[in-house]
């Protein structure tokens, strides 16, 4: 295969991890704790993207058959998956983050409260609308052609989609953070939450916007997903919850840019690998945050480790 | 009960313990199931690929079983070993995530090395007991000795060792306590026995695949020890039996199962911060007893 193909391949795949890494790295900048329920989150967006274009569900859940009685074009599905996704990251935060944070809980525990409320989830998807895989169709794309050619590489319209929207989603969010008064507070939180509110910032309004914001960014890259590669049941997401953990460590954890930069970096780097050992492929990831972690363990970008003294 | 489930639920509480040795010293490993996997796999190659352990086929000895667990549970240590030093540097969150990376790496080296057997794995394991109520009454006594020494490290110097470090470890580094050495004993052991632990089941399973070490298994064995309680030894035995039990027991109400599954996950923490078993419950149910004065001294003092 030649260059610019695996580059193109790489960098796709690498903006989802990235989309994906971005979530964790906002609600870990805020929490200083991993949401692991975020993988469960992102299948959630591919779903709900899936009935907003008037997909049906099929034979096997409790809502076999089910279709809403309308069906939006990809364009408005895709955002209101995202707005969906956000939505039950709120849950998500209410219910397994927010009765600890009162109680000053050590960090650990929510990383378990967050894996119980993504298994929640994933199985609850799975009793809803069953075990099968469901496919978006690249038609929902309306006019667009399936795939384009760019100096002698193809490259499918999802793929240029999945790396243009992350880029849009990241350009936004960048500004936000630096340019808006929320953004700001979310940072003084990230930085210090207890002083934060002494100067008046409501840290609680600043946490429950990086999980609605996480959450958003989730559903729209498990929409987009679920267009480039069929939604393969309700377990779809824990793999690339995984990944996106890799992304995360490899960029510095609470590092916006980090979180960018790892997702690429590892999206090119699985793209390298020869058809051969693709069986290896994941073990790209972790092989990476292990170096990381033992050489650099603020990842790439990322501040420096608190140390307790 | 059903022998088979009461296998499998001492089976947890093994590993249960085994993720409880480096949470003894702070140490929060996710590494358990893969260490398990590697355990299940020596097992599995060596009763299905070499004569002198195989038995008749059908039936493997007895002492090929626990030699294949001393095997097992050598090279889990052994891998323990060479990444424990760099990797017990981590902490916190960082030592969670390396250990689940290590554990995805495994998978995935089981998965696609030439000789695991691939996504189907290993069948038709050779079985040292004839029924259920063989393996049961063999984890129960490897589950007795496991729970001595556990009780034992409440009395020894390295135990003491450990439990200052998950309360402070500059603190601990501080009188002389050699913590990266502690540490590294506590990551071995809890190998060790996540390994012949895997060794055992690939036996009881009767096949063996790369989902034996799979994130969720990290999920599973993690909540097994914060369910239970991860202070005593105690704790994490009755989280694995309880939590190994429940799907099981809960399977009447159908796909609903996992569900109130991740709900004890989920609210385990938030009810129970410290697990069901403390040091305080403990001395409570001793004083009920009448023994208060005795069971003091056991039980781990309070945070």
């Amino acid at each position: 295969m030649d260059l610019l193909q695996i580059l193109v391949n790489g960098l796709s795949v690498g903006a989802v991890y990235g989309l994906f890494a971005l979530g964790y790295t906002l609600v870990f900048s805020v929490l200083g704790v991993i949401n692991f329920a975020h993988g469960a989150v992102f299948t959630l967006g591919a779903y709900f993207t899936y009935l907003l274009i008037g997909g049906a569900v099929g034979a096997n859940g409790l809502l076999a058959g089910f279709q809403l009685p309308f069906a939006l074009p990809f364009w408005g599905a895709l955002p209101l998956a995202g707005l969906g996704a956000a939505l039950v990251a709120l849950l998500v935060e209410r219910v397994a983050f927010r009765p600890l944070r009162r109680r000053r809980a050590d960090p650990l525990l929510a990383l378990i409260t967050s894996l119980g409320a993504g298994v929640i989830l994933v199985n609850l998807i799975q009793l809803l609308v069953g075990a099968e895989s469901y496919a978006i169709p690249t038609g929902a794309l309306g006019g667009l052609p399936a795939s384009f050619s760019l100096l002698g590489a193809r490259v499918r319209t999802v793929q240029a989609l999945l790396l243009g929207i992350a880029v849009l989603l990241l350009a936004l969010l960048t500004l936000w953070l630096e340019g808006s008064r929320n953004g700001k507070g979310l940072q003084a939180v990230a930085e210090d939450a207890e002083t934060a509110q002494l100067l008046g910032i409501d840290s609680t309004a600043m946490v429950r916007l990086a999980f609605g914001l996480s959450g958003f960014l989730a559903g729209v890259a498990g929409g987009l997903v679920g267009l480039s590669v069929s939604i393969a049941g309700p377990y779809f997401g824990i793999g690339y919850g995984l990944k996106g953990l890799a992304v995360l460590v490899l960029g510095g954890l609470g590092s916006v840019p980090g979180a960018v930069l790892g997702g690429l970096i590892v999206g090119l780097a699985e793209a390298f690998v020869p058809a051969d050992w693709s069986g290896y492929k994941d073990a790209v990831s972790y092989g990476f945050l292990f170096l990381v972690l033992l050489l650099r363990p603020r990842g790439l970008l990322g501040r420096p480790l608190p140390s307790k003294v | 009960m059903d022998a088979a489930l009461l296998e499998q639920m001492l089976l947890g509480a093994l590993l249960a313990l085994s993720v409880y040795l480096p949470l003894r010293c702070g140490q929060l490993s996710l590494a358990t199931p893969g260490f398990y996997a590697v355990g299940g796999y020596v097992a599995a190659l060596l009763s299905t690929g070499v004569p002198a352990f195989a038995g008749s086929g059908a039936t493997s000895p007895l002492p090929a079983l626990v030699a294949e667990m001393v095997l097992g549970g050598m090279l889990a240590g052994l891998i323990a070993l060479a990444i424990g030093g760099p990797v017990l540097r981590l902490r916190g969150i960082y030592l969670a995530i390396a250990t689940i990376a290590l554990v995805e790496i495994l998978r995935v080296l089981n998965l696609n090395l030439p000789f695991t057997g691939g996504a189907m794995g290993i069948f038709g394991i050779p079985q040292p007991f004839a029924h259920a109520r063989g393996y049961v009454l063999f984890t129960l006594a490897l589950l007795a000795l496991a729970c001595w020494l556990c009780q034992r490290l409440e009395a020894l110097r390295l135990g003491r060792a450990m439990a200052a470090i998950r309360d402070d470890e500059l603190a601990a580094a501080s009188l002389g306590i050699d913590t990266p050495r502690t540490k590294l004993i506590a990551f071995v052991a809890s190998a060790v026995l996540a390994g012949l632990t895997g060794a055992l089941a690939a036996h009881f399973f009767n096949s063996w695949n790369a989902r034996a070490g799979s994130f969720d298994a990290s999920i599973t064995t993690l909540a097994f020890v914060v369910f239970g309680g991860s202070r005593f030894w105690l704790g994490p035995v009755l989280g694995g039996l309880a939590l190994t039990a429940l799907p099981e027991l809960l399977r009447p109400v159908g796909d609903l199962r996992l569900i109130l599954f991740g709900a004890v996950i989920l609210l385990g923490p938030l009810f129970f911060p410290q697990g069901l078993v403390t040091a305080e419950r403990l001395r409570w149910l001793a004083a009920l007893l009448g023994r208060g004065r005795h069971r003091d001294r056991q039980a781990p003092q309070a945070p």
